[in-house]
């Protein structure tokens, strides 16, 4: 890890690399292997790009949700606080296979006619609010670490409340938020495999179908797994390297 | 040095009408009125609790004041955002805890106000920065963060950092407090020059030698009151209260 802290911008760059020749790629090697596993490579391949697909997308509005709630959440406006509160108290506590079923069957009910959502759709927004029930705490806690004087400082010097968030709370706040929103979206990795549940055809899903036609489970499982694994492996060292990117000025 | 003269010609910058100030059931400020000119240097001393940080404070609406009237520059300081802005553009301010932004090079924590409230290119703001830089002696730690600076040296940016802003008042919250003693004198050294180069300040400390050499004016609290409002020659020969006379036998012996 010692190399990441010292090229950070390079293992990044490595790393989305890495994540996209794989996500390219994987067809190739996983069709020279033996059955059940080399005739279903292409599915493979295509169940691994949706759970990526997935994590990007609940990841990044996840992070835009918690980042708006965190703030929300230490906001002197009562009403704004009381609904991220109550956001965050909700989606706590509920089980995530509950929040995609509800998000799947309730919303063609609540949604406008002529609105149809599609199941991969479903799937991200009830992964995104849930991921970003999560965030929240995380941005709250990063929010408040921030020393007030620097806030003072920063109106001291004329910025205005939206410039003081942005230039000066922000930066240092998500600088001690990101080891745990890196934990939330590893999380989300695998969260992701909840989808099935909606007919989403991703990863999980796929080694299902597989070893229901092929009765072989335990090497159809193992892919699977050993997919998860280089999937997490390459998000988690892209947000190490954004961490050692983001970790100046500190002590030590 | 002569408060007299000052007094008669310069132009108030700073006009405090009867302003009061309450922490729940403690009242910090009680009607305190006083009249600041352009160019004058004045001490603001008294024991802790005395009010006379939460006056200062005020005076660029870091703490809202309850009643009475700031004027700063002629405008009048209220909940209207446009006239706050304007203040806080006039008046700069130094902090005890120095409050740095520890995310930014020393560098970007003085370009940072020029560029996104005075709106000036990058390049206008890092020249002016290293010339405030070079004229606190640390041009040479403009990429270091403030972490990897003395807490003296730290002082010496934030004194750049309000100045980088050209205010026209600089307010100074025990600026050496934090400090170690042996910082106490470098930052000292920044504020004397900027004294005489005929910048409006507002000094709350203890320096009760700096107090003397530099102030034309001071300013004793005690209690949410003004108790004098003298010269420091005046001041430190013979005080009028007893409070202040306590206060300074504290300090001399303390």
């Amino acid at each position: 890890m010692n190399w990441t802290r010292k090229n950070p911008g390079w293992t990044m760059f490595a790393a989305m690399i890495g994540l996209l020749v794989f996500l390219w790629g994987m067809a190739i090697p996983l069709s020279s292997m033996p059955a059940p596993v080399g005739p279903a490579a292409q599915q493979f391949a295509d169940g691994a790009r949706i759970t990526v697909w997935l994590t990007l997308i609940a990841g990044s509005v996840g992070v835009v949700i918690g980042v708006l709630a965190g703030l929300g959440k230490v906001s002197k406006f009562w009403p704004l606080r009381a609904f991220c509160e109550a956001y965050v108290w909700l989606i706590r506590g509920t089980p995530l296979l509950l929040q995609i079923l509800f998000v799947w069957l309730a919303a063609p009910e609540i949604m406008p006619e002529g609105i149809i959502l599609s199941d991969f759709a479903c799937a991200a927004i009830a992964l995104s609010l849930n991921i970003g029930a999560y965030n929240t705490e995380c941005v709250r806690a990063g929010i408040l670490a921030v020393p007030h004087g620097q806030v003072e400082a920063a109106h001291a010097l004329g910025l205005s409340p939206l410039q003081t968030f942005m230039a000066v709370v922000l930066p240092q706040s998500m600088r001690v938020a990101l080891p745990a929103l890196a934990n939330n979206l590893a999380s989300l990795v695998k969260d992701s495999s909840l989808a099935y549940a909606i007919s989403v055809v991703e990863l999980t899903m796929v080694g299902y179908r597989v070893q229901a036609q092929s009765y072989q489970p335990i090497p159809v499982f193992l892919t699977i797994g050993a997919i998860y694994l280089i999937l997490t492996t390459a998000f988690t060292t892209l947000t190490a390297a954004l961490e050692a990117k983001l970790d100046v000025g500190q002590k030590r | 040095m002569n408060t007299a003269a000052a007094q008669a010609g310069p132009r108030p910058i700073i006009e405090a009408r009867a302003i009061g100030k309450r922490f729940g059931s403690f009242v910090a400020l009680k009607d305190v009125s006083a009249t600041f000119y352009e160019g004058q240097v004045t001490a603001i001393v008294g024991p802790s609790g005395s009010g006379k940080s939460t006056f200062l404070r005020t005076l660029n609406r870091l703490e809202a004041h309850d009643s009475g009237e700031i004027v700063i520059d002629g405008i009048v300081l209220n909940d209207n955002v446009k006239n706050l802005d304007a203040i806080r553009r006039e008046v700069g301010m130094v902090f005890q805890s120095f409050n740095l932004f520890s995310h930014l090079s020393i560098l970007r924590n003085l370009t940072l106000a020029p560029m996104r409230v005075r709106k000036m290119s990058r390049a206008a703001a890092e020249a002016k920065a290293m010339g405030l830089l070079e004229r606190v002696g640390l041009s040479s730690q403009a990429d270091k963060y403030p972490v990897q600076l003395s807490g003296g040296q730290q002082q010496r940016v934030a004194i750049a950092r309000a100045l980088a802003m050209d205010p026209k008042v600089l307010l100074f919250d025990e600026p050496t407090s934090a400090l170690d003693p042996e910082m106490v004198n470098e930052v000292l050294a920044v504020m004397r020059e900027l004294a005489h180069s005929g910048i409006t300040m507002l000094v709350v400390t203890h320096e009760m030698g700096f107090a003397k050499e530099v102030a034309d004016r001071l300013i004793f609290f005690d209690e949410g009151v003004i108790l004098e409002d003298t010269t420091p020659t005046n001041f430190f020969a013979n005080p009028d209260h007893a409070r202040a006379q306590a206060f300074l036998s504290q300090v001399r012996h303390g």
